[in-house]
């Protein structure tokens, strides 16, 4: 046997032995809130393959990108200038570091009062919250640049601009994307959390929706699609980020 | 610059948000919709002459280190036994790995049914990323001790419980430390979430009642709070983290 196989081996038999536990265990349940598996699995394929996706997946998925790509970029540009400035970074951290201190749930209600409770306000409060961990994740990373890097671009006359978006972002790449990650997470429960609370459409309002009105195999397929769309979600920035980064795992011999 | 040398910066530039608030909330535009600066600082100063505010206050913090406490209780057994097994390690990283990454929140609906919205749904919220958290820390720390080190353990025919206390252990601390740092912020987080979301007591609660009432004054003095109890609590994690690790201070970790 390949190394591969047997890798995949040893990473799924816990998987499939806890799944395989919960359908026997549950099969014969009475019990309303833990209803069998079988049934969760044939609700889930009549609800989410892919009958509801177009009205309650994928709006909460292009709040998500659209949040988070205004987040995430206005992040880099204000961290990357903030790191290029002592005097900036002194008056701007203190407040970022407040903001950030408040848990980004919480900034959902703010986000209600100016937005209502529709598309508008998920997105816009994905991009505020999503902004600070890029932010200072940029601003530390731009900040560390190797200095005789800086010394022999300098003395290569590479323009301000130049060493900015040629040296020092791409050094920080592999802080940013530390950051980055945290605001993938941050924007997927920003997600949930707007729809639970703005009501309507999207996946967080039905499980709610389902839940409040005792719909419980409903309930458990969408908490089953959320998992599964919370992993999904951090696959696909791990499959970005190395190919942003594909430089830094050569040059360091990183297992990709 | 003079002026910078006088003021510590962070009070100018709060300063200045705070006029620019009160500015803009006079604007015509903007309604009843952004209560003043002024309006917001005084309903966080009433509420906090009022014992039901700490309360709540309180109520946050016990949720959050209880499920915290619980969480790394029985992570850190799990961990130390997955770490000093091979097989273990290896079968539980992408288990692990994949509920890791799952935001709890996404378990608000259905705890809902089977808990309420009651504290135990809170702890339970809070200890979840604990476990998963502290578990992956404490296996990945086991793991790193130095073999040169547990090598000469053995040659001094040092038994398994020393190399396991006296080794394992401390090597695995600091990666434990950083762990507990994220979960003691990832703890407030849960604990105001399943107030906020889910209607289990405390601030987050206090927050959803507040926004649904339409009192834009309350609202905003409740995230001020947040803010302020967030800020105090990783400051003190910050101070404690080395005092506490001290034979790591200013390693990796």
């Amino acid at each position: 046997m390949n190394s591969r196989l047997v890798r995949f081996l040893v990473g799924a038999w816990l998987p499939i032995l806890l799944i395989w536990l919960w359908w026997t265990l549950s099969a014969d349940s009475t019990n309303p809130y833990w209803p069998p598996l079988e049934q969760i699995w044939q609700r889930f394929l009549e609800l989410w393959v892919f009958e509801q996706v177009p009205i309650h997946v994928l709006p909460s998925l292009r709040n998500l990108f659209i949040g988070l790509a205004i987040g995430v970029s206005a992040g880099i540009l204000i961290g990357a200038h903030i790191g290029l400035s002592n005097l900036a970074a002194r008056f701007i951290i203190p407040v970022v570091d407040f903001i950030r201190s408040i848990p980004s749930i919480a900034l959902i209600p703010i986000f209600i009062v100016f937005f209502g409770l529709e598309g508008e306000m998920r997105i816009a409060v994905i991009a505020f919250a999503t902004c600070f961990p890029v932010l200072l994740a940029t601003n530390q990373g731009v900040r560390s640049t190797d200095p005789t890097l800086l010394d022999t671009v300098r003395a290569l006359r590479f323009s301000p601009f130049q060493i900015l978006w040629k040296v020092r972002l791409p050094a920080a790449g592999p802080q940013v994307f530390s950051g980055i990650q945290l605001s993938v997470l941050i924007g997927f429960i920003v997600m949930i959390g707007s729809e639970i609370l703005g009501a309507g459409f999207g996946i967080g309002a039905f499980a709610k929706i389902t839940a409040d009105s005792f719909l419980i195999v409903d309930a458990w397929t969408s908490t089953i699609l959320m998992g599964l769309l919370g992993y999904v979600i951090y696959l696909i920035f791990r499959a970005v980020e190395r190919f942003v980064l594909r430089w830094y795992y050569a040059a360091n011999k990183l297992e990709m | 610059m003079s002026v910078i040398k006088r003021f510590p910066p962070a009070l100018i530039s709060m300063t200045v948000i705070l006029l620019l608030w009160q500015w803009a909330s006079g604007l015509e535009s903007m309604g009843s919709m952004l209560p003043s600066a002024t309006t917001t600082l005084s309903t966080l100063w009433t509420s906090l002459q009022q014992a039901a505010t700490w309360q709540s206050i309180g109520i946050t913090l016990l949720q959050g280190a209880i499920g915290l406490v619980l969480g790394v209780f029985i992570a850190v057994p799990v961990g130390l036994l997955l770490g000093l097994s091979r097989f273990g390690y290896y079968s539980t990283q992408f288990t692990l790995n994949f509920l890791r990454v799952i935001p709890p929140i996404v378990l608000i609906p259905i705890l809902l049914l089977i808990l309420g919205p009651t504290s135990q749904m809170a702890v339970f919220i809070v200890a979840w990323p604990v476990f998963f958290i502290m578990a992956m820390q404490t296996a990945y720390g086991v793991r790193d001790t130095d073999p040169v080190l547990l090598e000469t353990m053995r040659c001094y025919r040092l038994g398994v419980a020393r190399q396991i206390f006296h080794a394992r252990i401390p090597s695995a601390a600091p990666f434990m430390a950083l762990g507990l740092r994220i979960c003691v912020v990832v703890a407030v987080l849960g604990s105001t979430v399943a107030g906020l979301i889910g209607g289990a007591p405390g601030l987050g609660q206090d927050l959803y009642y507040a926004e649904s009432l339409g009192l834009t004054a309350e609202t905003f003095a409740i995230v001020m709070l947040l803010g302020i109890i967030g800020m105090v609590i990783s400051r003190l994690v910050e101070w404690a983290q080395p005092r506490i690790v001290f034979w790591t201070a200013g390693s990796r970790a």
